[in-house]
């Protein structure tokens, strides 16, 4: 046995090939760098107006309105935790409903419609936390697809 | 040297020093990654399931800080001149998209408003950016 070889007495390698993964590696730190930092997530929404040019295509007996107080639903102030306070309620198409049926809820009233039909006006209180009704929003559009929101202004 | 063999001089590269090098710059791009956005940092509103709303460079990124200060990409813009930026951001776009990041302690009448006035400038609808609920992006 020699000493300062690296080959000590046998021709077997048992060296990683290790090319691959730094390639694979190289190509995954280029994606990483290109892309994460460009992806956005959030949601849809229109302003729909109250005055002459509302939704002209939306007849009016067809008009799903889901509207939230503050005194029924308390998001003030920035909801703490991940979902919504327990006893939040919200007002679809005039009927007081906890938001956690919201999903249910919209899906079956909605979803028999064809895509571009499913439209929820939105009449929420302009005191409300933005983060609870984005909130109340991702639960009225999580059992359904092509949901379109519509915020109702009234001006 | 023994009999019968050829020169057993290996050329080899030793890439340990480089793979450790590649693997920390791949994690801190990962971490810092999301911090290099365009616009002032904002605390995004967290949900469940926020959908795709595509690439930020394609569309015209309109930031509400914590303030209800009004930001066009990395240009804060005063309240009278919004609407003037905007059609300036949106340039010869033809089907220009803007999305609004604004900040989760903000109330909803504050993002209404700017909702309004970019529609008054003639763009149709906007998406609202959140992130997905334990997620980590920038403004954390």
């Amino acid at each position: 046995m020699q000493l300062n070889s690296d080959v000590s007495g046998s021709d077997l390698h048992s060296e990683i090939n290790v090319t691959p993964l730094v390639d694979v590696v190289l190509v995954l730190l280029i994606i990483f760098m290109v892309v994460v930092p460009l992806l956005l997530q959030g949601y849809d929404a229109n302003i729909a107006r109250t005055s002459a040019n509302a939704a002209p295509a939306q007849a009016e007996e067809s008009q799903l309105i889901l509207s939230i107080v503050p005194t029924a639903c308390r998001i003030l102030e920035p909801p703490e935790g991940d979902g919504l306070p327990a006893d939040c309620r919200v007002t679809l198409a005039d009927r007081e409903i906890r938001a956690a049926d919201l999903p249910a809820r919209v899906a079956e009233l909605l979803g028999g419609r064809p895509a571009e039909k499913r439209v929820l006006f939105l009449a929420a209180d302009n005191r409300l936390n933005y983060e609870g009704v984005l909130r109340i929003v991702d639960l009225a559009k999580s059992n359904i697809d092509d949901l379109t929101i519509e915020f109702i202004t009234t001006d | 040297m023994r009999l019968g063999e050829p020169s057993r001089l290996q050329a080899v590269i030793n890439v340990t020093p480089l793979v450790d090098v590649v693997l920390v710059l791949l994690i801190i791009f990962m971490v810092m990654a999301p911090q290099l956005s365009k616009g002032p940092d904002v605390t995004l509103p967290d949900t469940a399931k926020p959908r795709d709303q595509g690439d930020e460079r394609s569309r015209i990124l309109v930031t509400i800080d914590e303030a209800g200060g009004l930001w066009i990409d990395d240009q804060s813009f005063p309240a009278d001149r919004f609407e003037e930026g905007l059609r300036a951001a949106a340039g010869d776009d033809p089907d220009p998209k803007v999305v609004i990041r604004a900040d989760a302690r903000l109330r909803l009448g504050e993002v209404r408003q700017a909702m309004l006035a970019i529609e008054q400038a003639g763009f149709h609808g906007v998406g609202l950016i959140a992130k997905r609920i334990g997620t980590e992006t920038k403004g954390d």
